[in-house]
């Protein structure tokens, strides 16, 4: 026979409850009672963690959207109307005016081609690089290793202009100048370490029984690596994708330096529309707020491959 | 086994892209080879990106006249020196011709050609005399002017025409109420519409152009003499300077900040009466601004040397690296026979006299009188020709001028400026 002895919300003893005996009905309804007593705190309690949740994620959503819907407001104001003094935030007057003068300028579709181009290569040569640069770190872990790692951060260390000028008369110096490959290599110099560094994490995560027991089953390392660890891990690559591509497609200074007719890309074409004789906010909102669609919606495609990714950095250990 | 599929497509997919992007590589999306071939008749004309406008129809007439056509590298403003540096220092340059900032050209002088042929007696008589002396650099010609600029004096012509204001401002000061045309009247003038939640003027604290105007206007050459010795703390600067400060009062406050963006935004609202802010801005007012078609334009003002600005040129160089030198050539030919085609412009602006003066009387280029005054005025100089210019002007002027207009102690600023630019200088 069993006697717990609970706790009430407010802190006070209840009743013994001996688990078994029939009681008298007062009891019995005493106990119901403190049963729907508790259930009731419990569930004023969770709406309360519940709202103050909403509320910090709502907090969280506006400062980090703000800025996004500020653009995107803007874009739809008249001239006058961006560069009103103090700003207002909603449009006076919704024109779609700076799209029409954005997207019809010349050179802005073969910017966005450009972009594409150079983001996807940047991405694939990221991802075939970094995957079994991690793997071969995590699971041989030689000194070696440890020292790669580390050293990869280094060009994370170095301002990027201090490599943009060398690696432009490089890539000019092999024929590939005003190429998006030129720019794509620039570009995974960028996103390459971060990638090591992500899919390392990702494949610590990985018990190494899982492999253990494919080979048993008679797969081969690479064979394990190819039809076991991978698939495990394919929430991280999908995270290291979203990264390397984000790098690449937003990626201004490389562009700058690396770029002419044929490979410009559309941040490039974004920063000229200020110039020395005068800014044209409406047409680089316009523009900006439509370069920023293909990032969203590859987001929420690959929405549930993030969160699955992130999750199972955070279990490991 | 749904998650191998999913890889394994991803894998199909990413590989598929990568296939066609590596196949599209080859050339880009934007055209044609940046690299111009040896004796193409295609030139590369580098641009910073406000520029372009001024140029496409000179490449139209230049393309019927001479068969040479010109592909546009389009740069923002910011990167474009440090892109010229980059391809400069490789030899190995993606365009044929290249738009220069008239701050940029003793920078450059070494990698680009001299274009002397292009400077006859009839072209240097054509030129404002301020740009034919910038543009020879050691004795050579290395950039043809394209466009220009120059700071004159807009001013809300509403509020100078109205009756009362115009009795009231007589009563006050004396004088009638008209587009100032000295320090003292430019003070007046903007303390008396300083009332009422607008103000008279800007004043300018992140951009130094102005106040070397000043400078000029008061007898001095502008931080260097000709001797390349530094003189940025001479009486002319200092009072170029208190003169600037001065104008704080009359002005929206955190002037430490206000550039030109700013000082063109406070006009085009309706915040200022008047603002001293380079030509081309008079065409650019926004149809939807409160003061559309209530500006007037007059020269900039005068000081003791009289009236004087700092010429905001643009020049057409041809890099030493191209192979394609004649086209390049035949192509800053066209830009001069054509020079009036840039005024037809978004930016409305061009270099030789001949082309300011057959639109100065044309409705809608009212700026272009004032301009031309401005341009010829007889203290009206360029930037001194040294190649650490700019970077006197990042970490020198401009900080200073930023501390003067925040209330600091003009003579003392001035003795220090002149320590940190005679150190550059070293």
């Amino acid at each position: 026979m069993r006697v717990a002895e609970r706790t009430r919300p407010d802190g006070g003893k209840a009743a013994a409850v001996t688990a078994g005996t029939s009681l008298p009905s007062t009891t019995q309804a005493g106990g119901r009672r403190r049963r729907s007593v508790n259930r009731e705190g419990l569930e004023a309690g969770k709406r309360s963690t519940r709202t103050l949740l909403w509320i910090l994620l709502a907090a969280a959503m506006v400062l980090y959207g703000f800025p996004f819907l500020y653009l995107l407001f803007t874009s739809f104001k008249t001239p006058i109307d961006t560069i009103a003094v103090p700003p207002t935030i909603l449009p006076k007057e919704w024109t779609l005016e700076n799209y029409a003068n954005a997207l019809g300028r010349n050179g802005v579709l073969a910017s966005f081609i450009n972009s594409a181009q150079t983001a996807v290569i940047s991405t694939v040569l990221s991802l075939v690089l970094a995957v079994p640069a991690a793997y071969g770190i995590t699971r041989y872990k030689t000194p070696s290793g440890r020292v790669f790692i580390m050293a990869a951060l280094v060009t994370r260390m170095v301002p990027p202009v201090a490599i943009g000028i060398p690696l432009a008369t490089m890539m000019a110096s092999v024929g590939l100048a005003d190429t998006p490959i030129a720019l794509s290599i620039a570009h995974t110099t960028i996103s390459l370490p971060l990638s090591i560094w992500l899919m390392s994490s990702f494949f610590e995560a990985v018990p190494r029984d899982l492999e253990e027991a494919a080979t048993v089953d008679g797969c081969s390392r690479l064979g394990a690596l190819w039809r076991v660890v991978i698939p495990v891990v394919s929430g991280g690559i999908a995270v290291t994708a979203i990264f390397a591509f984000l790098a690449s497609w937003n990626e201004f200074l490389f562009a700058l330096l690396m770029t002419a007719i044929r490979s410009q890309t559309t941040p490039v074409v974004i920063a000229n529309f200020q110039t020395q004789f005068g800014l044209d906010w409406g047409s680089m909102t316009a523009l900006a707020a439509v370069y920023s669609i293909p990032v969203i919606l590859l987001t929420l495609l690959l929405q549930r491959k993030i969160v699955a990714g992130m999750t199972l950095g955070a279990v490991k250990g | 086994m749904s998650t191998r599929k999913t890889i394994t497509r991803f894998a199909v997919v990413g590989g598929l892209c990568t296939a066609v992007a590596l196949a599209a590589t080859g050339c880009g999306a934007g055209g044609p080879s940046s690299t111009g071939s040896a004796a193409s008749s295609t030139v590369n004309v580098l641009v910073e990106a406000g520029g372009h406008a001024e140029l496409t129809g000179v490449a139209e007439q230049c393309k019927k006249d001479t068969g040479v056509t010109a592909n546009f590298v389009e740069l923002p403003y910011d990167g474009m020196f440090n892109r010229l540096s980059s391809e400069f220092s490789s030899g190995n340059v993606s365009f044929d011709v290249a738009a220069l900032d008239s701050v940029w050209l003793p920078s450059f002088k070494d990698a680009v050609q001299p274009i002397d042929e292009l400077f006859t007696d009839e072209a240097k008589k054509d030129i404002f005399p301020a740009l034919v002396k910038e543009a020879n650099v050691d004795g050579h010609f290395i950039g043809m002017p394209a466009w220009t600029n120059a700071e004159i004096i807009l001013y809300r012509k509403d509020l100078f025409e109205d009756p009362k204001n115009k009795a009231d401002f007589k009563a006050k000061y004396g004088y009638e109420l008209a587009a100032p045309t000295t320090w003292k009247q430019y003070q007046e003038i903007s303390a008396f519409f300083t009332k009422d939640g607008m103000y008279g003027t800007d004043v300018k604290g992140a951009v130094e152009t102005e106040w070397l105007a000043h400078v000029l206007q008061a007898g001095s050459p502008m931080v260097l003499d000709a001797d390349g010795k530094v003189i940025v703390d001479n009486a002319a600067h200092k009072e170029a300077l208190d003169f600037y400060t001065s104008l704080s009062k009359s002005a929206p406050s955190g002037a430490a900040q206000v550039d030109w963006a700013a000082a063109q935004n406070l006009f085009n609202q309706g915040k200022t009466a008047m603002t001293r802010f380079w030509a081309h801005a008079y065409r650019q007012i926004p149809k939807d601004s409160p003061v559309a078609g209530k500006v007037g334009a007059a020269a900039m003002i005068g000081g003791s040397a009289g009236v004087a600005g700092v010429p905001g040129p643009w020049y057409l160089s041809v890099p030493k690296a191209t192979k394609n030198t004649e086209a390049a050539k035949k192509f800053i030919k066209c830009a001069y026979d054509y020079n009036n085609l840039g005024i037809e412009s978004s930016l409305g602006l061009a270099a030789r006299i001949s082309a300011f003066e057959k639109y100065q009387d044309k409705p809608g280029y009212e700026s272009f009188k004032p301009l031309i005054e401005t341009l010829n005025g007889k203290a009206t100089a360029t930037r001194p020709s040294t190649a650490k210019w700019q970077q006197i002007v990042d970490t020198v002027l401009v900080p200073t001028l930023q501390k003067a207009v925040a209330g600091g102690d003009s003579a003392a600023l001035l003795a220090d400026a002149k320590k940190q630019i005679e150190d550059l200088l070293k």
